[in-house]
């Protein structure tokens, strides 16, 4: 990582566009682990059945925001520099691997729906994306990072 | 600090890779695996299997072209005796040898809960709206065929009963006609020879419909007295996934009291009891049952049962006697503990919907005293089971023996589906009946020559 010495003036060139739908993403994530939570302390089926349609939607939201993000890839809106890029990258399409398999896991009947894989996955990527979140600050249009205009 | 990040991704994908690696050996292990070990009284029960989502192998419908028909065992010869009817699901035969055709369709009420729904629905609908053999038509009626001289070829037919909803069951008592609509046994009069009713009938007792509705299918006998009725009220999920309030009273046999309508729980933790009918011998009742499904392609074997007072066979909690089903909770160790297993497994998914004892003699000797079964065929395992109708051999009030094919070829040799059998029945010149719900056809089977 180039030094900050705490005074260059860093300037947010071409920010990408795809963490705004990836956050809405992150939002369904995040009700799917607490609608887990609710229905392994509940047996409430309901639960359940959020937590199905919350990581479905989150899957979708996912899918549309990677489309976005190789659009930013190509435009060059996806810059960042070495290791923290690549750590968001692969953190969050890690996530939406994840999200994938966890909706399917949601089309069970039942406990099994949801206990314990779906809430161990649900948590994972929630994991994941406060990681992917934080690196965030170093990627694209955040303060820190040094973005050339290619 | 990226570094540290590093490391902690690194870290979070390696467990993120176990989980993944964990679920996807639980669902993809489908080695061979003998569909003969699961007939008969002590069936093989791999270990359950999750699914990531439930293999769908529908049959596509292409219906009968003219001049198809199933084919049958050996000494025996089959024709359609009625056709272009419309989803024909069971069959009754009247005293004076009159047969009703019970046509029948879903009440198609159950809601969209979850994002599977509607995949299921969308995969479902590519194959049901492929073309059918015709008789798309008015359902949910009683059709009445007149075969006076018994030569397969009716004389008469007439709509007996219309604008039902959801009938399956029929049972006659004296002149008292009932019909088990899928929210109510209907009475209605009936004098012999009738061709039709047009009274509206009366509610003799509600039966657990909508909402939701998912098995409603309601198959119905009378006692050898006439005092009493049986019904098969079957649950309304594949594993409590609506909740168990929604299982209020069902999964089970009632028995309901002619005189009064009152009725009381039979038989319990019966998944979807049907083709409920009596067994000569020893006059015991007996029903064929669909087990639950998505815990594998072998699991759990469907079956059929003497259904005794008072016992409870497992659903939801468990299955074959004490073997726990993870899907259901809270669970409940104390009901898994008195569930008895059932007595004549019939392979897994093969759906078995109707079963008659044969006690005519028409056909060969070694029919007799056993049961045909109708199995209306598999959708969640790779390689269809079922579609077909079996017999299975009797001998001092139990099954002695293994189930044999007796119609087959509802399929053909592409997989895609003529038919598939639903209810069976025994006509007054001791012919078997077939009711054929996606070939819209009743199959009349006869001795050979």
């Amino acid at each position: 990582m180039a030094a900050y010495d705490g005074r260059t003036v860093v300037h947010t060139v071409r920010p990408p566009f795809h963490p705004l739908l990836w956050s809405f993403a992150g939002f369904c994530f995040v009700g799917t682990l607490l609608t887990d939570i609710a229905y392994w302390k509940t047996a409430e089926m309901q639960w359940a059945n959020f937590s199905a349609w919350l990581v479905s939607a989150g899957v979708v939201l996912g899918v549309v925001a990677l489309i976005v993000a190789i659009v930013d890839l190509l435009i060059g809106r996806l810059a960042g520099e070495g290791a923290s890029i690549w750590a968001y990258t692969l953190g969050n399409l890690l996530a939406l691997v994840l999200s994938v398999l966890n909706a399917m896991v949601h089309t069970r009947d039942g406990w099994t729906s949801v206990v314990p894989w779906g809430l161990v996955l649900s948590a994972l990527v929630v994991l994941i994306l406060l990681v992917t979140g934080m690196l965030s600050r170093w990627v694209g249009y955040s303060r820190g990072v040094v973005v050339s205009d290619v | 600090m990226s570094e540290r990040i590093r490391t902690l991704t690194l870290r979070a994908s390696a467990i993120a890779l176990c989980c993944a690696l964990g679920l996807g050996l639980a669902g993809c292990n489908d080695e061979k695996f003998d569909t003969q070990s699961q007939i008969g009284p002590n069936p093989q029960l791999p270990e359950p299997q999750q699914y990531l989502f439930p293999p769908m192998h529908l049959a596509d419908v292409v219906g009968w072209q003219e001049g198809e028909a199933p084919k049958v065992a050996q000494g025996l010869s089959i024709k359609a005796m009625a056709s272009d009817l419309a989803h024909p699901r069971s069959i009754y035969v009247l005293p004076n040898g009159d047969i009703l055709v019970i046509e029948s369709q879903g009440p198609g009420v159950e809601p969209v809960t979850r994002p599977k729904s509607v995949v299921m629905g969308f995969v479902e609908s590519l194959v049901t709206s492929g073309g059918g053999g015709g008789g798309e038509g008015e359902s949910n009626r009683i059709t009445l065929l007149r075969d006076a001289d018994g030569d397969g070829v009716p004389e008469t037919r007439s709509v007996f009963l219309d604008h039902l909803k959801s009938p399956f069951g029929v049972a006659l008592v004296g002149s008292d006609l009932y019909v088990a609509n899928t929210d109510a046994i209907m009475h209605y009069t009936y004098s012999e020879g009738q061709t039709q009713i047009t009274d509206p009938g009366t509610v003799l007792t509600e039966l657990p419909g909508g909402p939701i509705d998912h098995h409603w299918t309601k198959s119905l006998v009378a006692s050898r007295d006439g005092s009493l009725l049986y019904v098969g009220v079957g649950s309304n999920s594949n594993i409590t996934e609506n909740g168990m309030e929604a299982e209020k009273n069902r999964a089970a046999i009632w028995e309901v009291d002619r005189a009064t309508g009152r009725w009381r729980p039979f038989a319990t933790g019966l998944r979807n009891p049907n083709g409920l009918s009596w067994e000569p011998e020893t006059g015991a009742l007996w029903t064929v049952v669909n087990e639950r499904d998505e815990l594998g392609p072998n699991l759990v074997p469907d079956y059929m049962t003497s259904v005794k007072d008072g016992v409870f066979y497992g659903w939801p909690y468990s299955y074959y006697g004490q073997h726990v089903d993870p899907r259901v909770q809270p669970q409940r160790p104390d009901l898994v503990a008195k569930a008895i297993p059932p007595d004549y497994a019939l392979s897994s998914h093969v759906a078995p919907l109707g079963m008659t004892f044969y006690t005519a003699d028409s056909l060969p000797a070694k029919y007799r005293g056993g049961a045909f079964v109708g199995e209306h065929g598999s959708w969640d395992r790779g390689e269809f089971n079922g579609y077909k109708v079996v017999f299975v051999p009797f001998s001092g009030g139990t099954p002695n023996g293994k189930a044999e094919d007796v119609v087959t070829e509802f399929l053909n040799g592409d997989g895609q589906a003529r038919g598939r059998p639903v209810g069976v029945a025994v006509d007054r010149t001791g012919a078997l009946l077939i009711a054929d719900d996606v070939g819209n056809t009743v199959w009349r089977v006869t001795p050979a020559g």
